[in-house]
């Protein structure tokens, strides 16, 4: 069920910008992962998830979040994070995704 | 082939097993093994065309992981199961093709096309191919064991972060005044906790209007399949709040909501139903303190405008009393000395209790001060104060109102008696007469509607009994009420020496009747003799 989930992606230089909207679950996960292969096929590998208007996330929605991060890893790229609500920032850091992903402020503090 | 190239070749490949087999088992999928496995097939036999399939299991359809020549899948295709592992050569031995079945009873199909010089395989190929394919195997079953571990890893973080969110959840939950938010909240915590796809809140109130709220908010009712719900509910207030959860989720698609789901949910809503409580307590407490502050105020005017002594009136016995309830209701009484030496004996009752009707006595009191001054006809004088007590209060508030202005000198009584319990007046004949005359209550009307004053003389002997009607309508704890009769007979049969006694003894007769039930009501009252 692909509900209440929208997701706007950009490239800022060499930077995937995925903005997502609304719960991050199966659905919403898988959304993100089909749109960050689509780039990674064609070389990206530093990617910035602005989450500013997703509010609610599960654990599946965090194991598609986890598979990017290990794509990533095997290209020696990076995922980054941006706008993230404290409850969402919390159950990130106990998953461990803060291990191999980073929180900015803004896409500029990627180099 | 020399020994020597031969043996060059076997090192270099025993070295390459090394790094394949780590590189096969770190991969994060079976696709990415079968991209892995087919470069290094390519780098030890210089194959052109290499195709890689996968089933999970032997009644599922083979997945074309990596394909070069579409016809390939039809070497192993017809492969028995006896077969399985077995070497296949194609078209004298220039292809190689074959099917394991690996660790987990899933099948690998791996076809080997032409090499780039053309040249067949030989049979140290084949070995050296079947090697790879156990090794292949092998690193399959440790990336079997790192996926399950890494699951492992994943299902505690999971665990850990459901509890940590459970706890801020009911820290957040238990916050004051969240108001609408905080089912919204609820609901949105147990979705997300229990890989929910979405949920809903009825509210199911106890007038019978039925609200629903929804997560995601684009969720409607007809989206809730009874099969899939987890669902938890309680009633507060009269009002029944069910939070259902629709749909949990895996990677694989919707599962069954399992005992832990059940617990989290039931965590959750008992939170809620916490909050809602104690928002409600709250919203009470801060209620109560300010009728608390409010009655303060309202006995403090009663206080105020209630006499704390009667006048003396010579050859007469008068004494009152106002025992207010607990509430703060709006009796009154007084007794006024005149300036041209009557005396004007009031008694009044304000409809409702609480800071409206003791403004409304206050209102009372001054007009009646102000008017008494004039020295003018009782019926215009009830005039102007009904029409003043209209205007200054509410619809559903109004006064009942007795007033006698008593000339001592001879006994002469004025009396007007606007909607109050008729006042009881007994002669020394003993027959006891009940004073109505007068008008509607004040407050009720301001039509011009007449008062009309009842002239009586009180002679020696004779006693006079104003009271509201806390007295007849006080209860016990059956409800049953003191009555008028009873008052009447007590009134007829005991006749004390003076006033005070009389009014401390059947206040003594109310509380015999009431049996220590909580007054409901004031009592006052006024009681007059006439001694000389």
């Amino acid at each position: 069920m692909v509900r209440n989930f929208e997701l706007t992606s950009n490239l800022l230089k060499d930077v995937l910008v995925i903005k997502t909207e609304g719960y991050i679950n199966n659905a919403g996960g898988e959304k993100i992962l089909q749109e960050f292969e689509n780039h990674f096929e064609n070389g990206v590998t530093k990617v910035l998830i602005d989450i500013e208007n997703s509010r609610v996330v599960n654990s599946i929605g965090i194991s598609f979040l986890i598979e990017i991060i290990e794509k990533l890893n095997s290209k020696g790229g990076k995922l980054f994070f941006q706008n993230l609500d404290p409850s969402i920032e919390k159950t990130f850091t106990i998953m461990g995704l803060f291990q191999f992903a980073e929180k900015i402020s803004t896409v500029d503090e990627i180099k | 082939m020399d020994a020597e190239l031969i043996t060059e070749k076997l090192s270099f490949q025993v070295k390459s097993f090394q790094e394949s087999f780590e590189i096969l088992s770190s991969s994060s999928s079976i696709i990415e093994m079968a991209k892995h496995f087919n470069r290094i097939l390519r780098g030890s036999f210089f194959s052109t065309d290499i195709s890689i399939f996968y089933k999970k299991n032997e009644n599922s359809e083979w997945e074309r992981l990596i394909v070069k020549a579409i016809e390939s899948k039809k070497y192993f295709d017809e492969i028995k199961d006896e077969h399985y592992s077995k070497i296949y050569s194609i078209e004298d031995s220039t292809g190689l093709y074959t099917n394991i079945q690996l660790v987990d009873s899933s099948y690998l199909g791996v076809v080997l096309g032409k090499r780039i010089d053309g040249s067949s395989y030989s049979e140290i190929d084949k070995i050296t191919f079947q090697i790879y394919l156990q090794m292949f195997d092998s690193a399959y079953q440790a990336f079997l064991s790192h996926k399950n571990e890494k699951n492992l890893i994943f299902s505690l973080n999971s665990r850990v972060s459901q509890l940590y969110s459970l706890i801020e959840t009911g820290i957040e939950i238990s916050k004051i005044n969240l108001g609408d938010k905080l089912l919204k909240l609820g609901l949105s915590r147990a979705i997300s906790l229990t890989n929910s796809s979405f949920g809903r809140v009825k509210i199911s109130y106890k007038d019978g209007n039925v609200e629903e709220l929804f997560y995601p908010s684009k969720i409607v009712s007809q989206d809730f399949i009874e099969a899939n719900i987890l669902s938890h509910k309680f009633i507060d207030y009269g009002n029944e709040y069910e939070f259902s959860l629709c749909e949990k989720e895996s990677r694989e698609g919707v599962i069954d909501f399992d005992e832990t789901d059940d617990l989290l949910l039931s965590a959750i809503v008992r939170q809620v139903h916490a909050a809602i409580e104690n928002e409600r307590f709250h919203k009470e407490a801060l209620e109560n303190e300010t009728m608390r502050r409010e009655l303060a105020v309202a006995s403090a005017i009663q206080k105020r405008i209630l006499p704390e002594k009667l006048p003396n009136i010579l050859g007469y016995d008068i004494a009152g009393i106002n025992i207010p309830s607990k509430e703060v209701s709006g009796d009154y009484y007084n007794v006024f000395q005149l300036e041209d030496g009557r005396f004007a004996l009031v008694v009044a009752d304000v409809t409702g209790k609480g800071m409206p009707a003791s403004l409304l006595v206050s209102t009372l009191d001054a007009s009646l001060r102000s008017y008494l001054d004039f020295q003018i006809p009782l019926s215009i004088m009830a005039l102007k104060m009904n029409s003043l007590i209209f205007k200054s209060s509410t619809a559903d508030k109004f006064i009942t109102f007795f007033i006698a202005i008593l000339n001592p000198s001879n006994g002469e009584l004025d009396i007007i008696n606007a909607g109050h319990n008729p006042s009881l007046f007994l002669r020394n004949n003993g027959s006891i007469e009940k004073i109505n005359a007068g008008g509607v209550a004040f407050g009720m009307f301001d039509m011009g509607l007449p008062f009309e004053s009842q002239k009586l003389t009180i002679e020696k002997g004779e006693r006079l009994f104003i009271f509201t009607d806390g007295i007849p309508e006080a209860m016990d704890k059956d409800e049953n009420e003191y009555t008028d009769e009873r008052m009447e007979k007590y009134f007829n049969d005991v006749k004390p020496v003076n006033s005070a006694q009389f009014i401390s003894s059947i206040v003594a007769d109310v509380k015999l009747h009431t049996k220590g039930e909580t007054q409901s009501d004031d009592i006052t009252a006024i009681y007059l003799i006439r001694k000389e």
